[in-house]
């Protein structure tokens, strides 16, 4: 993979308890990293997800926070049974689970997400970029369904 | 098989009686390889009625359809039954509105294999315990009924209604787990490239004509995520993108709420193979929640139950 | 003119023609056969005894195509298309009328589509006539039949070792040139199977007043009955080989617009931006879907619009019969007009 790997990145706005992490991550994110703000990860459909990956993303971290840390109480946990599910069906029709992340935080957690962002690149990177999965383009004259 | 004229009979009293103000089932017909759903508002009507293993239609699509207020009496078999109870459990229904007569299933014929093994010309077929027969200009021929059944009714699991008011017939043998979760784990056996190859080979055969999205009980959305244009969610036309996301999204839509009826299957006029999908949902759903979809009309699938001992599993798929 | 192929033949003669064509013939996809392009690998003849699953139409309007290409800058092009000359071999005679009664949409006076005409251009079409009678079909019901020639360059009828190839168009001449004249009696025995075939053909309904009858009834609880079980799916239309809507879609992350194969018996189909519907049941879409066919091709071009391939009937996920629907319109009340 020449250009840097593609990462589009859901972040519960209350997950991270820090300013300066929150400040960061408002102003300083690199340019392949694209940022979507959601009010809790319980907003997050997976049909988010699925438009991330059909616009090309080469990975996909969603940041929220902890049990019983929710700012909605239980938002967390139904985005939990949900996306899990949904990156497993992903993966059972060919999808690498590994492009999916989930990082949950913990309010005393101080720094993690540049680690975690950098490290999860890094993976990306390794992986290369991925064929499975379609992403918006035009089939060409002629094929099957032409 | 059901005793038709007990049917009859059965629907003629709820009819009489004022118990419901319409029956749903089926007529013959032009074709004996497509029986139609039909509705029965009197006595008369009822002698109309059939039931053979060749209605492939799941009736439980019709309680979102008719008017709200209407007292349905409907036909159920072991699939239909289940759906009827996750549409009462999602509210689009009331139970004291419903009235079940339920049918032990002993599978649906898949009317294509019919035709692949007898030609298009048939002029009656004879359903019986074990055997089919198929009465065409080539012959008269015998088949093994087993073998001509839909994929997902050949590993069918629940196949006696689960809660009808009253049975028809006597209740069939149930099937087993390991038969239905065998085509799941055939599949996850695989390594990543086949089983995209094969997802992308069904997939994008699809001409979007959303016949499987009609059939199923569960899809009564008045809008649909493909109809959505502000945003619009996935692409509307047959390019790869498009066909892919409508996939996976109807059948994740579906994750909890699907009872294996295979109605999206048998309704897709290109053949595309979907209940692979559903029914890894459906896997997972009795893995991880010990859930069920449809067996009783209270509890409620696991994407709208959390609780708080959820956390133990939490990181499970992912995370520190 | 007359020409007699053998059977033995054909493959090589598919073959010679891919030196100047694309040559697309019916083909086995999963458990139905289906136009695809022939290539080296797959030259094996498949004797299909009916239609393909999507009809040859697919091949003229695709159902998905680019229009137009634009920028975020407000800058467009027109789409281009480039399209080699081809051949589509093994069309049905319902499916080649089909795609000439929709020349009568697509190449109007004032309004031609460039990309139909173009495909069109490029096109040999060389039709199979039905020798074995389809179990769904009516064409002979709807005025045409199993070996009708609308709307192809050759027509080929199966004579069990060879086919006897009827030339009917200038184009076509070139692509058989090494080829005898077939001999009178060959042509007799032609000229057998197909009257042969017509007769076997039963006829599903009337076609007499059923236009009258069918707009006479606009209110009917006919509708209504017919409609009733009918999922609103897609099936119909997207299958049926005179269908044409289409629905115009911007793909924005992809910069195109696009045209994408529409059915009348779409919830969204005559949906309006205020919300209002002016077709907002099952009821009135399949009143549309029978009254177009059956009704307003009449007044527009004096034809009915539709072949009878019976791909409807076949594939309907509930068993709805448009020839049962038909025979039922018949026995609606109507008035003789005078007008005319």
């Amino acid at each position: 993979m020449t250009a840097k790997a593609k990462i589009a990145l859901f972040q519960c706005r209350w997950c991270l308890f820090s300013p300066a992490d929150q400040e960061w991550v408002d102003t300083q994110l690199p340019e392949n990293i694209h940022l979507t703000k959601t009010p809790c990860t319980g907003k997050i459909n997976p049909l988010y997800l699925l438009n991330a990956i059909q616009g090309g993303a080469d990975g996909i971290m969603i940041s929220g926070c902890l049990p019983e840390q929710c700012h909605f109480k239980t938002g967390n946990l139904a985005a939990r049974r949900q996306l899990e599910e949904f990156n497993d069906f992903l993966h059972y029709i060919g999808y690498e689970k590994e492009r999916v992340h989930f990082l949950w935080l913990d309010l005393q957690d101080r720094g993690i997400i540049q680690k975690e962002l950098a490290a999860f690149e890094a993976e990306l990177e390794a992986m290369g970029s991925t064929q499975h999965l379609a992403t918006r383009v035009m089939r060409a004259e002629g094929g099957e369904n032409a | 098989m059901p005793d038709i004229n007990a049917l009859k009979l059965e629907a003629k009293r709820i009819l009489r009686e004022g118990i419901v103000d319409v029956v749903v089932g089926f007529k013959p017909g032009d074709s004996p390889l497509h029986p139609q759903p039909a509705f029965f508002r009197n006595e008369d009507e009822v002698e109309e009625l059939i039931h053979n293993g060749l209605c492939k239609n799941n009736l439980a699509n019709y309680l979102t359809r008719l008017p709200k207020q209407e007292k349905v009496g409907i036909l159920v078999r072991g699939c239909e039954n289940r759906s009827v109870n996750s549409l009462i459990v999602e509210s689009q229904k009331e139970r004291d509105d419903l009235y079940l007569i339920g049918i032990p299933c002993e599978g649906i014929i898949d009317w294509r294999r019919i035709v692949e093994q007898a030609g298009e010309h048939i002029s009656m077929v004879e359903d019986n315990e074990s055997e089919v027969t198929v009465h065409a200009p080539t012959g008269v021929n015998s088949y093994n009924r087993f073998d001509l059944l839909h994929e997902s009714c050949q590993r069918c699991l629940h196949r006696n209604p689960v809660s009808a008011d009253t049975l028809i017939g006597d209740p069939v043998a149930n099937g087993s787990l390991e038969l239905a979760t065998q085509k799941v784990k055939n599949f996850e056996s695989q390594d990543i490239e086949a089983r995209y190859a094969f997802f992308q080979k069904e997939a994008e055969r699809c001409i979007r004509c959303y016949a499987c999205r009609e059939a199923c009980p569960s899809c009564y959305c008045t809008e649909c995520f493909v109809d959505h244009n502000t945003p619009r969610w996935t692409e509307s036309g047959a390019t790869p993108a498009g066909m892919q996301g409508w996939h996976i999204v109807r059948a994740f839509h579906q994750s909890g709420r699907c009872t294996s009826c295979g109605a999206c299957e048998r309704a897709c006029p290109m053949d595309i193979k979907m209940t692979y999908l559903t029914e890894k949902l459906n896997h997972d759903m009795r893995e991880k929640y010990n859930f069920e979809c449809g067996m009783d009309a209270e509890t409620k699938p696991p994407f709208q139950t959390v609780t708080l001992d959820d956390k133990n599993r939490f990181f499970v798929g992912g995370g520190k | 003119m007359n020409l007699i192929l053998p059977k033995i033949d054909l493959p090589d003669l598919l073959q010679s023609w891919r030196k100047k064509f694309t040559v697309f013939l019916p083909q086995k996809l999963e458990r139905f056969s289906h136009f695809m392009p022939l290539d080296d690998a797959n030259a094996e003849i498949l004797e299909q005894p009916h239609n393909t699953r999507i009809p040859p139409k697919a091949l003229f309007l695709p159902m998905t195509e680019a229009l137009v290409k634009f920028t975020r800058f407000g800058t467009y092009d027109d789409a281009e298309l480039e399209v080699s000359p081809r051949i589509v071999f093994g069309m049905r005679p319902c499916d080649a009328q089909a795609v000439q009664l929709l020349d009568t949409v697509f190449e109007q006076e004032q309004y031609t589509d460039p990309f139909w005409v173009k495909r069109q251009e490029k096109t040999i079409r060389i039709g199979l006539g039905c020798h074995v009678p389809c179990a769904n079909g009516f064409c002979t019901t709807v005025g045409y039949g199993p070996f009708s020639k609308d709307g192809l360059d050759i027509l080929l009828t199966d004579l069990g070792d060879s086919f006897l190839v009827e030339v009917l168009s200038e184009s076509g001449k070139t692509l058989f040139e090494n080829l005898h004249e077939a001999s009178e009696e060959l042509k007799n025995q032609a000229k057998e199977i197909q009257h042969k075939a017509h007769d076997a053909m039963p006829i599903a309904f009337e076609t007499e007043n059923l236009k009258e009858k069918i707009e006479q009834n606009f209110k009917s609880d006919y509708w209504d009955e017919v409609s009733r079980s009918c999922l609103g799916c897609g099936v119909c239309t997207f299958l049926c080989p005179t269908c044409f809507c289409f629905d115009i879609v911007d793909e924005v992350q992809r910069q195109e617009r696009v045209r994408n194969w529409d059915s009348c018996m779409f919830r969204i189909y005559s949906l309006e931006a205020s919300g209002h519907n002016p077709r907002p049941s099952r009821i009135e879409r399949t009143r549309q879907r029978l009254s177009h066919k059956y009704a307003y091709w009449l007044d527009q071009i004096g034809l009915i619009g539709c072949t009878g391939c019976g791909r409807c009937v076949s594939y309907c996920p509930v068993g709805l019969d448009i020839r049962a629907m038909l025979r039922q319109a018949q026995s609606l009340p109507f008035e003789v007009s005078h007008a005319e």
